[in-house]
């Protein structure tokens, strides 16, 4: 049976759906937060992470590297009141984070991406960890470790972080985001180190920054799944080999700096009896 | 009520946490010595219902009926354990039983030397194994008088060309605990050689075609030693000793286990997970050995992660707990101790190693950051 539709004047008449209202972010002209935002074609996500970027502080920056981008990310940034540097080929994986801290002024520098939104609430840990005297302020999501065996990327962070003596940081890297880094902290490591960030954390450690994990977002849930490759029937995200890689950069340069035993004992052993 | 319903999950809950040891394959069903708490002897043999232990029961009555038989051809003269491995040996190949799964060959092998002692009116505790090579075994001992007998004794049944014994820095009565055979060597040092030093001076000495390398102070059953033996004349040329069964779940894993798994995964073996030539037992070729040079044996780590970069075989065919029984010293219990931090330079040495070689990013090639950048994000 058809029923019939009796005309009937509508009396609570949804409003008419109106686009969003942009954020509007003020830049500090003398920041003491610079927040960056390295982006690729992030259109969907930004507006979310700008406006909660305008909460974490008052006097503070916003810096969107709007790298390779054909989407209108950029002038989507600009349309929000952030400053935005604009690189038409992309950056690459975590160099965004090293472009945007060079065009930095503020005294902390707060890293997160552009393609999750974290509320300001998350966010403010980290900078005032870092505004009350944390060099290197972690997230300290440490992955998923309920299993014998975990993702290649977890494990690389948390033997990173034992070789480094701060078994305390468990999974916790530079390489999630977000994270907090004081101006002093980024001179210390060099910016250019920012593009390695297991490199730039075990610089910090072994240059005695002061280092830790100082609040906890789990990221892994916000992270979304992409770009995955074929591999031997599987299908694998080429970034899993980049990031366990850059570890592996981390730990060259541990052993240049400490000794090809990195500065562990070998207890005596008499290797001169070995013909 | 409920409280109580909850109490008497809980505790069960945390015991079937632990590795199913026992109920692995089919080994927990059978006897000859094969099925020991604790211990995964071989992989399942058939994969359905009876049919693979029906099959392992006739190869066990006719490896039986053979030993017999071979007892009785030779009458008295000769017999003894070169003979019984001699004909088992004969006997495995023309029956192609050096293929099976090792359950298979060591249930064959156990039947066989119980029908050839029964025959030969001997009691003989020799396990014939149906090896084409020669087999060493070095033992490495720093005051172990109380556990080296055992060790040296489980040895003793098996077919070994000979049994080197590494005592270093002992002052108890380790050098007579060790009885005297022509097929053992004593090799002493009255000074303490360090950790793993004794294995690459047993190495040096060794004439086999396969390596066993054990510790003094932990005696391991020959049955499970065998496993070792087999699986490097199978071609293997690194046997290690699969832990696994006994890790607790990643986020309460030490330190060494965690970089143990890593140098595997570095170097594209993460199916090795975290089993390394650090644990013993463990066995290599006389490839291996040649391929990473005896003095690499100093670092055990090193030794498996140039034997990986250089694309030898290596797989970890069996599970023998050496945690729960190890000796618990001072130096080697809890976190952060002397041992654990050795065994971390360990695996820094063996990175930094196959870095000169290999490159700094070992297996973990990939595209450049921009391309992954490219894959990931372009519209």
């Amino acid at each position: 049976m058809v029923k019939k539709r009796k005309p009937r004047p509508r009396l609570n008449r949804k409003p008419i759906q109106r686009k969003p209202t942009l954020p509007r972010l003020v830049n500090h002209p003398d920041p003491l937060v610079s927040i960056i935002i390295p982006a690729m074609n992030e259109r969907a996500t930004l507006a979310g992470v700008l406006r909660e970027a305008g909460r974490v502080h008052p006097l503070s920056e916003t810096i969107v590297v709007a790298n390779g981008s054909t989407d209108g990310t950029a002038e989507l940034a600009e349309a929000c009141g952030a400053r935005v540097i604009r690189t038409p080929e992309p950056l690459g994986h975590d160099v965004g984070r090293r472009v945007g801290a060079e065009a930095a002024r503020g005294q902390a520098l707060l890293f997160v991406d552009a393609d999750m939104v974290i509320p300001a609430r998350e966010l403010r840990p980290y900078v005032e960890a870092v505004l009350s005297g944390v060099d290197l302020a972690l997230n300290g999501y440490s992955g998923p470790a309920g299993r014998k065996e975990a993702h290649p990327v977890v494990l690389a962070k948390h033997v990173l972080n034992g070789l480094l003596q701060r078994s305390d940081l468990r999974g916790a890297s530079l390489t999630a985001v977000p994270h907090a880094i004081s101006r002093k902290g980024a001179e210390t490591v060099g910016l250019e180190a920012l593009e390695v960030p297991p490199l730039a954390l075990a610089r910090a450690v072994l240059l005695g920054l002061n280092v830790q994990a100082v609040h906890t977002v789990p990221v892994g849930k916000l992270n979304p799944a992409r770009g995955r490759v074929r591999d031997k029937g599987k299908r694998v995200d080429p970034l899993t080999a980049l990031v366990a890689g850059d570890h592996l950069e981390a730990i060259h340069w541990l052993l240049r700096q400490q000794g090809p035993r990195g500065g562990y004992s070998d207890l005596g052993r008499q290797r001169g009896k070995v013909r | 009520m409920i409280m109580e319903t909850k109490h008497s999950i809980k505790p069960r809950r945390k015991r079937n946490r632990r590795p199913p040891v026992r109920s692995r394959g089919r080994t927990g069903r059978m006897n000859n010595g094969l099925a020991r708490k604790g211990h995964r002897l071989a992989r399942p043999i058939g994969r359905k219902g009876t049919a693979g232990s029906s099959s392992l029961q006739r190869l066990k009555s006719k490896a039986l009926a053979a030993g017999v038989r071979a007892a009785a051809e030779s009458k008295g003269a000769g017999q003894g354990s070169p003979h019984l491995q001699e004909c088992f040996r004969e006997w495995a190949q023309a029956e192609r039983i050096d293929g099976m799964p090792y359950a298979a060959i060591l249930t064959a092998a156990l039947a066989y030397r119980r029908g050839y002692a029964e025959a030969a009116g001997l009691s003989s505790t020799w396990i014939p194994l149906p090896l084409k090579g020669s087999a060493s075994a070095i033992v490495t001992a720093s005051n172990e008088e109380k556990t080296l007998p055992a060790v040296i004794a489980e040895l003793r049944k098996l077919p070994l060309k000979e049994i080197i014994v590494v005592l270093n820095g002992c002052n108890d009565g380790s050098f007579t605990a060790v009885d005297r055979d022509p097929r053992i060597t004593r090799l002493s040092f009255p000074e303490r050689l360090g950790h793993d030093v004794g294995r690459a001076i047993g190495a040096a000495t060794a004439t086999g075609d396969i390596l066993l390398f054990l510790d003094g102070d932990l005696s391991v059953a020959a049955e499970d030693l065998a496993a070792f033996l087999l699986a490097v004349d199978r071609g293997e040329d690194l046997a290690l000793n699969d832990l696994s069964p006994y890790l607790p779940p990643f986020s309460q894993q030490d330190e060494v286990t965690r970089c143990k798994a890593f140098l595997n995964l570095a170097l594209g073996r993460a199916d090795l997970k975290a089993n390394s030539l650090t644990a013993v037992p463990n066995a290599m070729s006389r490839r291996a050995l040649r391929t990473m040079g005896t003095a690499a044996l100093i670092v055990p780590p090193k030794a498996q992660a140039l034997a990986l970069a250089r694309g030898l075989k290596a797989s970890a065919p069996i599970s023998v707990d050496v945690i729960r029984k190890n000796r618990i010293r001072n130096s080697n219990s809890g976190a952060g101790n002397a041992v654990a931090k050795m065994i971390i330079g360990d695996h820094l040495e063996a990175l930094g190693e196959v870095m000169k070689t290999e490159g700094v990013r070992l297996r973990f090639t990939t595209l450049g950051r921009s391309q992954i950048a490219k894959m990931r994000n372009a519209r």
